[in-house]
């Protein structure tokens, strides 16, 4: 099935014969990069903008499709293996996974860590 | 399958052994998905690497949210937004060299790989004079942040006039300086590794070393040179511009 899978593949893309692996034409390959610089002048340009919270939502989320472009194109996952393709997902689930966690507990217990730097800036009690 | 693999092989005339065939794998296409398996597990490693920097940050910029905000002038965005389109401009150039590798171009090959080595060595340009500005001015991590008022960032000293640097020493813009030395500098660490790779990809090169069936070193370099990119898309909007 994976021979089946390649020989299929030969049909599409530019390649001489018995290449392992599919060839990005050049043409996808400046289209990326066009794109990229576009998120790039629109992460930029949105910054200058004060829009409380949503700027750092804004920012992390331009960021994550530019790392989807690149990671589908240029690191060709789109045609690769999907197994390659599960890794990076799981890597990412993983990291937000413990952003997320420990962002959550950070909050949770935020309250103390404040009463104690009051309670430490108090003058003591006779 | 291995018995469909070895059809293939012959079908083009190549040899049913070529000599880059490592003895432990049954032909070409196994050794090259293996390489590849190998590097994705490494990259997958490497985001987590990195991870433990982001919490880092996440959590600093949750509980000091006003003096992210005053120290983030300290970072000229237009230097971080000059070596953002020099790392995609060279993560153009890896993947142009993967595509030449496999076509056997071997002039185009050599000249992106060469491309992409100039584009980091530009990166790291930029960032020598970023980090040498901030050792000068006393920017730097923990205790050792003493920024003197006259060396505050133009931009700050507009905006908050009564600002000086002992507020944001009290402020603990110390912690803000050692996550963004920390982060830009295993970042920094890795490009620098990438140039070395480069080298030594250019040096095969040259020798003739890459053919359509054998090119794996070019495309797992270009993979992990992409990690590194991906992991500035991340950073320069964090550190550099939201405040």
């Amino acid at each position: 099935m994976t021979e089946a899978a390649h020989a299929h593949h030969d049909h599409h893309h530019e390649g001489l014969p018995g290449t392992i692996g599919h060839v990005t034409p050049l043409k996808t390959l400046f289209k990326v990069l066009t794109a990229l610089l576009v998120l790039t002048v629109i992460t930029v340009a949105v910054a200058q903008f004060d829009f409380g919270r949503l700027n750092v939502v804004g920012a992390v989320g331009i960021a994550c499709v530019k790392a989807s472009i690149v990671s589908l194109w240029f690191m060709h996952l789109r045609y690769d293996k999907r197994f390659n393709f599960f890794i990076l997902v799981g890597s990412f689930a993983l990291v937000a996974w413990m952003i997320g966690y420990i962002l959550f507990d950070t909050v949770l217990y935020q309250h103390n860590i404040q009463e104690y730097k009051r309670d430490q800036q108090a003058p003591a009690k006779p | 399958m291995s018995t469909g693999v070895a059809d293939h092989e012959t079908k083009h005339d190549l040899p049913a052994r070529p000599p880059e065939l490592a003895m432990h794998f049954d032909n070409m296409h196994q050794q090259f998905h293996s390489g590849k398996l190998g590097m994705w597990l490494f990259l997958g490693q490497e985001l987590l690497f990195f991870c433990g920097l982001f919490t880092a940050y996440a959590v600093y910029r949750g509980n000091h949210q006003e003096m992210f905000h005053y120290v983030h002038y300290f970072l000229d965005w237009k230097l971080g937004a000059v070596n953002t389109v020099v790392l995609l401009v060279s993560s153009l150039t890896a993947a142009w060299s993967v595509r030449a590798a496999m076509l056997e171009q071997r002039k185009v090959l050599i000249f992106t790989l060469l491309a992409t080595f100039i584009c980091a060595g530009i990166f790291m340009v930029v960032k020598y004079f970023e980090y040498t500005h901030k050792l000068h001015i006393g920017a730097v991590w923990g205790g050792g942040f003493n920024v003197a008022d006259a060396d505050l960032p133009a931009e700050l000293v507009a905006k908050y006039p009564d600002m000086t640097g002992a507020k944001l020493k009290e402020m603990g813009a110390g912690s803000f300086f050692a996550i963004y030395f920390c982060m830009t500098g295993l970042h920094g660490l890795h490009v620098l590794v990438g140039m070395g790779l480069y080298i030594w990809l250019l040096v095969r090169a040259l020798k003739g070393d890459f053919n359509r069936r054998w090119y794996g070193a070019v495309d797992n370099v270009a993979l992990y040179w992409h990690i590194v990119d991906i992991i500035w898309i991340f950073l320069f909007p964090m550190l550099y511009l939201i405040g």
